[in-house]
């Protein structure tokens, strides 16, 4: 494969992987997944990565999220552990909620947007990293125990960044340009 | 007593909005709205520095980040003595009008239209068109996977869902074709607005972002591909749906409420702010001596007298606070009660329509006899949505005759500084309706913020004169056929675009969805 068809390829969006942090920054932890994105976004990534803050977007997301062949999602999960655990599952261990229309008069999650962009092209590989929040009230702070855990999701994230961009590598099997340059 | 109903949309592990109706002889007598989660993150803004006001308030609302940040920086424009120069406005109005286009086409196709339609009926079609028996076997083939989501119908269709096999398959195709159109639409705005959600480039002064030709070029070229499918497919559907078999709810006026309008006004047309797509107004009463007013701010008070706030008489939103009493007993909303002149109005599509005298609205009301309703809004956001479309042609040709101007600016510098005390309003039509952002500022840090969102009008509770709210009022005589399938109260709320289901975010991994629908 020369250069110029791996060129193309990227055009096509099919190496991207979105780190997307989502949840509402204003009520406390469960704007875990945003305070993640936003300290990610400081740092160093080669061009085929992306950090977004997706906030509280569902339909919203669906033009990034058809972008990406790869989606590392950041988010409050309340799975029952002690605040401040992390949690790691693939989208498909959460059931498809056939339900969730019917209840919303408004929106629907993330999860249900990344199946629905199914309808209409690829879904992106989707990993979630959840944290269990502590306290969800008004406040732009995270509390001491989710806050403590930030580096190891920050950890976790890369690692499965890092992952990632093998794979794709590997599948190239090409030389690989310059990271510095998009 | 009738029998109570609760509708409790929590799709999270806090809700939002939750709507009682009590049902008498298969009909709404009464109605309450009820915003369930405390709000008030105006306090998270006292002490900071104005500018990070819209940064924060573009955190405010689960779906409509960007309004927020256009309400915000007005506000902040006017509190500064800022002067948006002409090519700032008209990013600023790309940006938004892209906006309108996917929120509008999203709430149509993905969060309504299935309330209308009996999806089941596209297996007895019998059509010879390739694209639609696509469309055919996919939804077959999800139904015999036993995974309909998400286009499972939400409630049992009723004698007014369209169940003609070839109307509802091209509704379904428009539903996929327009979800590749909201896409688009996001992906217009961005070109300006440098990445969604939270825009970056809308600040106090103006706009931070330069264009180049080649981005005008570009917002064009998407925005012709909406315009073909506004024009050819959303428009006609509304009208194919709302003159056909929806007719009877539309001309029932279902969902009605009262016939009161606002609209703030929004999007300049000229440089000298004359000429606007949406004019500022009043409307009062529909039905020969409608009176309308011009738009007059000091007239907006909000009660809370039947809200969980310390407060006592009605305020002006200057003088507003959120001081949360749980404890009052009549109380049972955290949504305050805003009024114009002491009444309860509607803000949205159907709002502007009346206060513009949309001559395509008033046309759909005298030769159809649509009253105003839960069909008539839906036509009313069509008929906007072409509106916003052909005003951003306008712009973009506005844009590209500044650009070539020297002098071309798109930022006031000298009006960056956080003034030492001043105050300001900011006004926006945001997709919802009327939205109004206040703030006070003292010693250069914000003394006071509030914000007045078109839910809050619209999702109202009573107020200290006992008026209902807006989706209160709108309840009233509604049909409910089955209490066990509530579905035109959901088709009535739904056609306000409510916007408070929606502020938080937390994945649940075991159910993602606590449900409540209790009948008592």
């Amino acid at each position: 494969m020369g250069s110029r068809k791996r060129g193309k390829s990227r055009e096509n969006r099919t190496e991207q992987v979105l780190i997307l942090g989502v949840g509402n920054l204003l009520l406390g932890d469960e704007g875990v997944g945003v305070h993640v994105a936003q300290r990610m976004m400081e740092m160093d990534y080669p061009p085929e990565v992306k950090v977004l803050e997706g906030g509280t977007d569902g339909f919203g997301l669906m033009h990034v999220l058809l972008k990406a062949n790869r989606v590392i999602l950041i988010d409050a999960v309340k799975g029952g552990g002690p605040p401040g655990s992390i949690y790691r599952f693939e989208i498909e261990d959460c059931p498809p909620f056939p339900d969730i229309f019917k209840t919303s008069v408004h929106q629907i999650s993330i999860l249900e947007v990344i199946n629905l962009s199914g309808l209409i092209g690829p879904t992106p590989r989707t990993t979630i990293i959840g944290v269990e929040p502590k306290c969800m009230k008004m406040g732009m702070e995270l509390s001491a125990e989710v806050e403590a855990k930030i580096p190891k999701v920050i950890q976790l994230v890369q690692e499965e960044v890092a992952l990632s961009l093998g794979r794709f590598r590997r599948e190239q099997s090409v030389e690989t340009p310059s990271p510095c340059r998009g | 007593m009738g029998k109570r109903i609760i509708i409790d949309p929590i799709t999270r592990i806090e809700g939002h909005l939750k709507i009682e109706v009590e049902v008498e002889n298969g009909k709404v007598k009464d109605a309450w709205s009820s915003g369930t989660m405390a709000r008030g993150f105006e306090a998270l803004l006292l002490g900071k520095d104005p500018r990070d006001a819209s940064y924060v308030t573009s955190r405010f609302c689960g779906v409509c980040f960007s309004v927020h940040q256009m309400a915000s920086v007005r506000a902040l424009d006017a509190a500064f003595g800022a002067r948006v120069p002409w090519g700032g406005t008209l990013l600023r109005n790309l940006v938004m009008g892209a906006e309108y286009v996917y929120d509008h086409l999203v709430h149509f196709y993905h969060l309504s239209a299935l309330d209308y339609l009996d999806i089941m009926a596209i297996a007895n079609y019998t059509g010879k068109d390739s694209e639609l028996n696509k469309v055919k076997d996919k939804v077959v083939g999800l139904v015999q996977r036993g995974d309909t989501f998400p286009l499972t119908p939400r409630y049992e269709p009723d004698e007014f869902s369209v169940k003609d096999p070839d109307v509802v398959i091209s509704a379904v195709k428009h539903y996929l074709d327009a979800l590749k159109m909201q896409i688009k639409a996001k992906n217009m705005g961005v070109i300006f607005g440098g990445r969604a959600p939270h825009y970056q480039s809308i600040v106090v002064g103006g706009f931070t972002q330069l264009p180049d030709i080649n981005q005008v070029t570009r917002f064009r070229s998407i925005l012709d591909e909406l315009a073909t499918f506004v024009n050819e497919v959303y428009i006609p559907d509304v009208v194919a749906f709302g003159t056909g078999p929806l007719l009877p709810l539309a001309k029932a006026g279902i969902g009605g409420g009262h016939p009161n309008y606002i609209s703030y006004g929004s999007f300049e047309l000229n440089e000298a702010g004359t000429k606007l797509v949406f004019n500022p107004g009043a409307v009062f009463g529909l039905d020969g001596g409608a009176s309308r007013e011009p738009f007059d701010p000091n007239n907006i008070t909000e009660s809370v007298r039947y809200s969980w706030y310390k407060e006592d008489t009605p305020k002006h939103p200057y003088e507003g606070a959120q001081v949360f009493d749980l404890e009052r007993s009549d109380a049972y909303s955290f949504v305050k009660a805003p009024r114009y002149k002491n009444v309860p109005m509607e803000v949205g599509p159907l709002a502007r329509g009346f206060v513009d005298q949309d001559p395509t609205l008033l046309g759909l009301v005298k030769n159809y006899g649509v009253k105003p309703g839960a069909v008539a809004r839906h036509a009313a956001r069509a008929i906007e949505t072409k509106k916003v479309v052909g005003a951003m042609y306008t712009w973009c040709d506005e844009l590209l005759a500044a650009m070539t101007k020297p002098g071309f600016k798109i930022h006031d510098t000298d009006h960056w500084e956080p003034p030492v005390e001043a105050e300001g309003a900011g006004f926006f039509e945001p997709p919802r309706g009327a939205l109004g952002h206040w703030i006070r500022i003292k010693d250069h840090k914000i003394a006071n913020y509030q914000a007045v969102v078109p839910s809050t009008w619209n999702a109202s509770p009573r107020d200290e004169r006992g008026v209902r709210g807006q989706y209160e009022e709108s309840l009233i005589g509604v049909p409910v056929a089955d209490p066990e399938n509530p579905i035109n109260v959901v088709r009535v709320i739904r056609s306000f675009d409510p916007c408070l289901a929606c502020a938080i975010h937390l994945i649940d991994p075991k159910t993602n969805a606590i449900r409540r629908f209790m009948v008592e």
